[in-house]
């Protein structure tokens, strides 16, 4: 909202620098965006607030800083030339819907003669940064932006049969508007009709036919207070913000309207108009002043401040609220009209901390008579759970949770997504049911842009529409791994990433969760290459699948290197109970080392010999590592070597050789029997 | 035979001559490849020699030279004791080559600064609540007093699944379900991510990230809202960092403030400034007192409990302290940017 400094003056008698301006108004809320200055004026740029439609108008500035600055509003009457004829004898104004127009003020000015504003008034046209337009509209425009109240001018010679009528719109009824466009009315709108049609939409727009021209003579001022909400829902219908429904909408003053008329009235007699006998006020039921109860006691305890009473009277009358002392340091306050935000003592409360300053309020910390033990530490698991990935190497990303529907199509993700309404544009019209998606795009971006190796991660939610229209969000983790992970240094060559790096980073996360070692079956999904993926296991859940990006998926996006990712359910794993921490003795013995190299059918995946090294019989087993595993032309077809290193402790005593050495030949023939391993 | 043993005599002499000699683990290997080394050993060609003699000769030479080869090689091992190791580490040849460096994974700033915050406020005995993304409007207007159809919905342009579910435009729907669920005392934040339908522009996105403060309990007063949030917004820039407190309006909270931190670019000295726009002051969060209607709203007496609440944009605090141009690189995701942070 712009406000001129000249324009203020004529409400109050202002005597500060430019500067001293701006820091009342921001001192009082109305913060200072720019300040223009021009040869003649200084034109602030304000920031005002959806609560205070008063300060949408130049006299509720001025009212804020005369209460600030401690000074009067001047006041000023409405000298008008009169004509024979009264108002009634002129239009007959009907209001139907009383409701949705509590208030209509209507003069006649005739005699006019419409031409282009003089220097005063374009310039305050100009200032608040619209184009003048011929003096009659730009009266209007000097009036909304004086009282905030929207003045709309009818040429009354295009008033059929004199009538104004003020009802609902009519089936099938439509307006060509002032802008030049032609819209529809539906039954809910409000309009300003004649005998015959609609002549404008109630406190939105006027229509074209009834608009002031170069040849208009005689004026019907229209000063009226309209319902917030169906203005607002008219205009968001049709589309529409004006000047006038932006106040209205927001609650225009209902005591303003016929100031408003009479104001109009008096600045046209200066283009030679002559304004009818008695205002015509419709004001079916008058409203009752609002009344709120203000306790000193509540001013203090909220703000922690101290405020002499007197301040609080001072600055609330200022306000032009009417204050009534009902017992000491307890007052009942009278709320003027032109205020729709006050209705509770915290809303006077927020009027004195205002004036009093906000940084006159001491500081002070929060004080504390007790704490909460955080409850569950989910986030801090999750922080740790990034850190594994950082020293894993990959980096954090953040992806939209909206997704391109066409892209969802092609992934399959066997989720329904969820649509939008009203989406900010068709390939962010859904959520995303995956991170995969995402975390791809990443991948091709980043590729595209000299990067030679992505590893990568996202931690967030993905979205489905699941039975009974329940509307699901899951906490998920992807990652994503391809390219280079290590370029070539002196010492040592370049390594390219793998499906066991992906691997490698979910076997530590879940230690670091402290949960069992996943397990992982093999799996098909839409998503990887076939064969090529498993799923993660947490005892016999599934809590995630990790795989080779299919081929098919990946051409979608130009992307030719292999790619590895996975995709873990954390909102299922975290809700799982980690095994307690316990701290395990330091052996006080040495354990001795066995290596073990056998030939074994190719056929047997890895899986399976883990699950029988696992189960093996023998006593002092602490561990055992495959340290080497390879096929080769030289071994016996169809077999491939491996190469396990078995780690023997006692806890209370130095092992013997003769002992382990029996283990390792037990360990043989369990192997023998249940592998059919043979020995290198 | 004899001129074995001459040279066995000889090679003795030298040997602990030379052994008596030693100052430094070096020469004790250098000392052990001189008579003991593979191809030129004294001793290994003394070896070389003792094939050559018959077998008679071998008897007695075999003795005296592994009797020789035992001394030298206890003697040795004593020197070695005495001379400790280094001496058989390889030295290296140029040490100004580069280090072996770790890749370390970068956070992405906004979970870097996220973290950052939480904290703070951690440390000052809050904790950290969660809420969904996908709310009702009874949570994320209604309760909070925005009646329906008002203009202060504006500010808050949804993105709307059916009639009753939205994507919520602010983390304050979490404070309701707080509230519903909680008695006082309460002192909470809530980050989270939040969505609006925004077109894309530099400092605007369909989604962002939010953090909510709340603080529920008898006696608290928008000083303690002044003191907390300084205290917060000092320890996130800087002691000397100076802060204003101006007049407001959210509907959830009455009185409301707007808090503007001093221009970190240009401390109000540049009128051109692109970060502040010439005025010195960057708009940095909103806050207040929490409105009596939202009390009422959750059941908690207004009369009894009072309360401060503060909502700030991350990335919009991010982008400011770590002088990000534009907000769209948050979500773009170039590892080029990304990896920046794990310098933080």
């Amino acid at each position: 909202m712009k406000i001129c400094y000249s324009w203020l003056k004529e409400f109050i008698d202002l005597s500060l620098s430019p500067e001293e301006l701006a820091d009342c108004l921001n001192q009082i809320g109305l913060m200072v965006e720019t300040i223009k200055k021009t040869d003649e004026d200084i034109i602030y740029d304000i920031e005002t607030y959806a609560n205070r439609p008063d300060t949408l108008g130049h006299l509720g500035v001025a009212r804020e800083i005369a209460t600030l600055l401690g000074l009067p509003i001047k006041t000023r009457s409405w000298r008008v030339q009169m004509l024979e004829e009264a108002t009634t004898d002129l239009i007959d104004v009907q209001i139907q819907e009383p409701l949705l127009c509590p208030r209509y003020c209507g003069l006649v000015v005739k005699g006019l003669k419409v031409g282009p504003s003089p220097e005063w008034l374009r310039k305050r046209i100009e200032a608040i940064g619209l184009r003048p337009i011929n003096n009659v509209v730009d009266v209007s425009n000097y009036v909304c932006f004086s009282l905030a109240q929207p003045i709309h001018t009818f040429d009354l010679s295009r008033i059929e049969g004199g009538q104004i009528k003020i009802r609902k719109a009519r089936k099938g009824e439509c307006l060509r508007t002032l802008e030049g466009s032609q819209v529809e009315l539906t039954p809910e709108m409000l309009v300003i009709a004649d005998q015959n049609k609609p002549l404008a939409v109630a406190g939105v727009i006027g229509g074209e036919e009834s608009g002031i021209t170069e040849t208009t003579t005689d004026v019907f001022i229209e000063s009226a207070n309209f319902n917030p909400t169906s203005i607002r829902q008219t205009a968001k219908k049709l589309g529409l913000s004006t000047d006038a429904s932006y106040r209205f909408e927001r609650g225009a003053d209902i005591n303003a309207a016929p100031v408003g008329a009479s104001m109009t009235a008096s600045v046209l007699c200066e283009f030679g108009g002559r304004v009818s006998q008695g205002l015509f006020d419709a004001y079916p039921m008058p409203r009752r002043p609002k009344t709120v109860n203000l306790r000193l006691k509540k001013i203090n305890g909220l703000l922690g401040i101290t405020v002499e009473p007197d301040f609080v009277v001072r600055t609330l009358t200022g306000l032009g609220l009417k204050l009534k002392e009902q017992n000491e340091n307890f007052w009942i306050a009278e709320i003027p009209t032109f205020r729709v935000d006050l209705e509770r003592e915290a809303d006077l409360i927020e009027e004195i901390a205002r004036f009093y300053g906000y940084d006159r309020i001491p500081s002070q910390v929060t004080p504390a008579n007790s704490f909460t033990l955080p409850g569950e530490r989910k986030r801090e698991r999750i922080w740790g759970l990034r850190e594994i990935l950082f020293h894993h190497g990959f980096d954090e990303v953040i992806n939209f949770s909206f997704a391109d529907p066409e892209k969802e199509q092609l992934w399959q993700s066997g989720f329904q997504a969820i649509k939008l309404q009203n989406p900010v544009s068709s390939k962010m019209s859904v959520l995303r049911t995956s991170l995969l998606p995402g975390l791809v795009e990443n991948a091709v971006w980043n590729f595209n842009r000299e990067a030679e190796g992505v590893h990568i991660f996202e931690v967030g939610n993905v979205y489905s529409l699941e039975q009974d229209n329940l509307h699901r969000e899951r906490l998920k983790l992807g990652i994503l791994t391809g390219g280079l992970r290590s370029q070539r240094t002196w010492k040592q060559p370049e390594q390219e990433t793998d499906f066991f790096v992906l691997k490698g980073a979910i076997e530590d996360l879940f230690t670091y969760l402290g949960y069992d070692s996943p397990s992982f079956e093999p799996i098909e999904h839409p998503f990887f290459q076939s064969g090529q993926s498993l799923e993660v296991l947490l005892k016999q859940d599934t809590v995630g699948l990790i795989g080779l990006l299919k081929t098919d998926l990946a051409r979608n996006y130009d992307l030719e290197r292999p790619v590895f990712c996975a995709e873990i359910d954390l909102a299922e794993l975290l809700q799982r109970q980690p095994r307690p921490f316990k701290f395990q003795a330091i052996p006080k013995f040495p354990g001795i080392s066995r290596d073990l190299s056998f030939l074994i059918d190719a056929a047997i995946p890895y899986q399976q010999i883990k699950q029988q090294l696992e189960k093996l019989p023998v006593p002092y087993l602490e561990k055992f590592t495959i340290y080497d595993r390879f096929q080769r032309k030289s071994l016996v077809p169809g077999t491939i070597s491996y190469s396990v290193r078995f780690f023997f402790r006692h806890s209370d005593r130095t092992l013997q050789t003769e002992e382990v050495d029996r283990i390792i030949q037990e360990i043989i023939s369990q192997l023998k029997s249940s592998l059919k391993i043979t020995l290198r | 035979m004899s001129t074995l043993q001459d040279k066995i005599n000889n090679y003795r002499q030298l040997f602990f001559d030379r052994a008596a000699a030693v100052k430094e683990s070096q020469q004790v290997e250098e000392l052990r490849q001189l008579f003991l080394g593979r191809k030129k050993g004294y001793l290994t060609l003394l070896f070389e020699e003792f094939k050559n003699l018959s077998p008679e000769e071998k008897k007695t030479a075999g003795r005296v030279l592994n009797e020789f080869k035992t001394e030298i090689q206890s003697k040795l091992s004593e020197l070695e004791k005495n001379f400790p190791v280094s001496g058989t580490i390889t030295p290296i040849e140029d040490l100004t080559l580069p280090g072996r460096q770790l890749y370390w994974g970068a956070p992405h700033p906004i979970t870097l600064f996220e973290r950052k915050i939480e904290n703070i406020f951690i440390s000052m005995g809050f904790s950290v609540e969660e809420g969904p993304e996908i709310e009702t409007d009874y949570y994320n207007f209604e309760a909070l007093n925005f009646p329906p159809d008002h203009p202060a919905r504006d500010s808050w342009d949804t993105l709307y699944i059916n009639d009753k579910l939205l994507l919520r435009t602010h983390t304050s729907p979490v404070q309701i379900r707080v509230m519903e669920k909680k008695k006082p005392p309460l002192r909470i934040i809530i980050p989270g991510r939040v969505f609006r339908r925004e077109t894309p522009d530099p400092t605007h996105l369909p989604m962002f990230y939010q953090v909510e403060g709340l603080v529920v309990d008898k006696g608290i007063t928008f000083a303690h809202l002044k003191g907390t949030l300084e205290f917060f917004l000092k320890a996130l820039f800087g002691e000397k960092i100076r802060l204003r407190f101006r007049p407001s309006f959210f509907p959830f909270t009455e009185p409301s403030a707007e808090v503007d931190i001093e221009c970190i670019v240009c401390r109000g000295q540049n009128p051109e400034c692109r970060v502040c726009g010439g005025s010195g002051w960057k708009e940095i969060l909103g806050s207040g007192m929490v409105d009596p209607q939202v009390f009422k709203n959750v059941n908690i007496d207004p009369e009894i409990y009072s309360g401060w609440a503060f909502g700030l944009g991350i990335d919009r605090t991010a982008m400011f302290a770590f002088q990000i141009p534009e907000m769209r690189y948050f979500y773009e995701n170039d590892l080029r940017f990304i990896r920046q942070f794990n310098r933080k």
